[in-house]
């Protein structure tokens, strides 16, 4: 109000001068600028909502490979409807803590987890758990596009199938909207029948994201999903990211700084500590914030070191 | 051969072109602003000693300094362009080129103080006017020469004083226009009305130079901590609002 106050004691001022000589103008009402829209399409921190319902929550996570540690003490939220990013050199631990989060390091016979891993609430590695559930879920979408050998339809369908969906017509509807929320429908539909491994490679990534998508679930991680695959590709799968991150939840890793930047909406930092005398590796998370705080004024003094180039 | 790297840059530092990029843009906004420095007390004697052939070399001078300022800006503009800078990186493109177009802006206003000598060629002044352009170009010059060093070391906290000292320079301008007043309205009315104008424009003219100071001293805050002065308008504003709603 102070603003508005200000603005028209001085718009009368001027007004009882010039009153004298031209009485008859109108002025344009001078607005407080809170009323005139200023349109920012930019993601800010501040527009983050931290009271979002939590998917994750993840508290001092480590994962050991046998009596190898590989990550340890990592400690963060993943909230719904938003892109989390885990960004940091080779070997950090990043997609070892992704692979946590749908219990994919179960195929690995020596992997153990440590702290705990809860999924609205649930403990993840709970032995009562039924990882196939989980998977079905939480689905993923990996590094290299991995469509079956089969025909695109037949690549969309197989999980709706393994659930139990037989109707042909029924199918056709789940095939055709996912292949939709894939931003892929139109390139294919004529084609259905044709083999996966014929399609481009973005447009087999973009495949494996209908696939996943296609039995309806909550979270998809992604593990470095456009390293294969050229700009525009890449820029097409960034692009469905951010359209379809409002029906799902999205943990993405990255090589890319400037990915993490454009699609996240939170980052966090991971890197290798080096046990001198072992000569092991272990991944610790050194910071997560918004990903806008990341990359213009981050906590952590190694977060600005690696983000700004100063340290590879 | 050895490289001529900082030894501390010398490891890990992955983008290291870019970096002394960064370093050298801010470099040579320093020499500018130092060059603008010097014109402070050149345009105060320009002013005082009414030298009209100094006001011109001056007012010719500033061409040069818009030919530098704009090389500056294209050279952040490439940056920005080419290297995505992000955090303290992005920082430093962003106040290099909040603090090109303060230093630009200054110089125009000693160019401003040159014109108006031209002006007021010809009226002498009285001690007492004298004596306040001379303390207001000192105080000017104080201001600026402090502003482009603490840039140029990255020091918030001198960077910060700037503010304080900027105060002493608003009540030298206070005492200025009083001054003016006085001179004209004494019954042996020492200078007449177009003088007394021209010189309460020099007045803001010393006084608006210290306000860009204070902004380069603002921008520097920023590049090292990331915090703008605006934001305390802005939480000043959202309390506001907040009360508003509750009421």
């Amino acid at each position: 109000m102070a603003i508005a106050n200000g603005v028209s004691t001085v718009t009368d001022h001027t007004d009882t001068e010039s009153s004298s000589t031209v009485s008859t103008t109108t002025r344009p009402e001078v607005r407080n600028v809170s009323e005139v829209s200023l349109s920012s399409t930019a993601q800010t921190a501040d527009s983050l909502d931290d009271s979002a319902p939590t998917v994750y929550d993840i508290e001092d996570l480590g994962v050991y490979y046998g009596d190898f540690r590989a990550v340890r003490d990592a400690t963060l939220t993943i909230r719904q409807h938003e892109i989390t990013a885990f960004i940091g050199p080779s070997g950090c631990g990043k997609t070892t803590v992704l692979r946590c989060l749908n219990r994919m390091n179960d195929f690995i016979d020596t992997a153990r987890v440590e702290g705990t891993v809860l999924y609205h609430g649930v403990d993840l590695y709970d032995p009562k758990v039924n990882s196939t559930e989980v998977r079905r879920r939480i689905g993923m979408v990996f590094q290299k596009p991995n469509p079956f050998p089969k025909s695109i339809y037949d690549n969309v369908a197989y999980g709706p199938r393994i659930g139990g969906m037989k109707k042909k017509s029924e199918l056709d509807g789940v095939v055709e909207k996912a292949l939709r929320g894939a931003a892929l429908w139109d390139e294919v539909h004529n084609r259905l029948d044709a083999s996966g491994m014929s399609l481009s490679g973005g447009q087999q990534q973009r495949l494996c994201i209908a696939r996943a998508i296609a039995v309806d679930p909550e979270v998809i991680l992604m593990d470095e999903p456009c390293s294969s695959l050229d700009p525009i590709a890449t820029s097409r799968i960034e692009e469905l990211m951010q359209e379809i991150k409002r029906d799902y939840t999205i943990v993405i890793v990255t090589h890319n700084m400037q990915q993490a930047a454009r699609v996240s909406d939170r980052t966090a930092f991971f890197i290798t500590e080096i046990n001198k005398e072992s000569d092991r590796r272990t991944g610790v998370l050194v910071e997560f914030n918004p990903t806008e705080k990341i990359f213009s004024n981050p906590d952590d003094e190694r977060t600005e070191q690696y983000v700004t180039g100063r340290f590879g | 051969m050895e490289l001529n790297v900082p030894e501390e840059e010398a490891h890990g530092d992955l983008r290291r072109g870019f970096h002394h990029e960064l370093d050298d843009i801010r470099d040579d906004i320093a020499k500018l602003g130092a060059i603008v420095t010097e014109n402070i007390p050149r345009a105060t004697d320009i002013l005082l000693n009414q030298d009209l052939d100094g006001a011109e070399k001056l007012i010719l001078g500033d061409d040069e300094i818009d030919v530098a300022a704009l090389a500056l800006e294209e050279r952040c503009y490439s940056l920005i362009a080419l290297q995505a800078p992000v955090a303290s990186d992005l920082r430093k493109v962003v106040a290099a080129m909040r603090i090109i177009a303060e230093v630009e802006r200054s110089a125009d206003l000693t160019t401003n103080l040159c014109k108006a000598a031209r002006r007021i060629y010809g009226h002498p002044l009285n001690p007492a006017i004298r004596g306040i352009i001379q303390k207001m170009g000192d105080q000017a010059t104080k201001l600026f020469k402090e502003a482009t060093e603490s840039y140029l070391a990255g020091d918030a906290t001198r960077a910060a004083a700037i503010d304080d000292m900027d105060s002493y320079l608003d009540d030298l301008q206070r005492e200025f226009m009083r001054t003016i007043f006085e001179s004209h309205d004494a019954a042996k009315s020492s200078i007449d009305l177009q003088v007394a104008v021209q010189l309460a424009v020099v007045a803001r003219f010393f006084e608006r130079i210290g306000d860009h100071a204070v902004n380069i001293g603002e921008r520097t805050q920023y590049l090292v901590t990331g915090w703008v002065r605006e934001s305390l308008g802005a939480a000043r504003h959202a309390s506001r609002q907040a009360a508003g709603e509750s009421e």
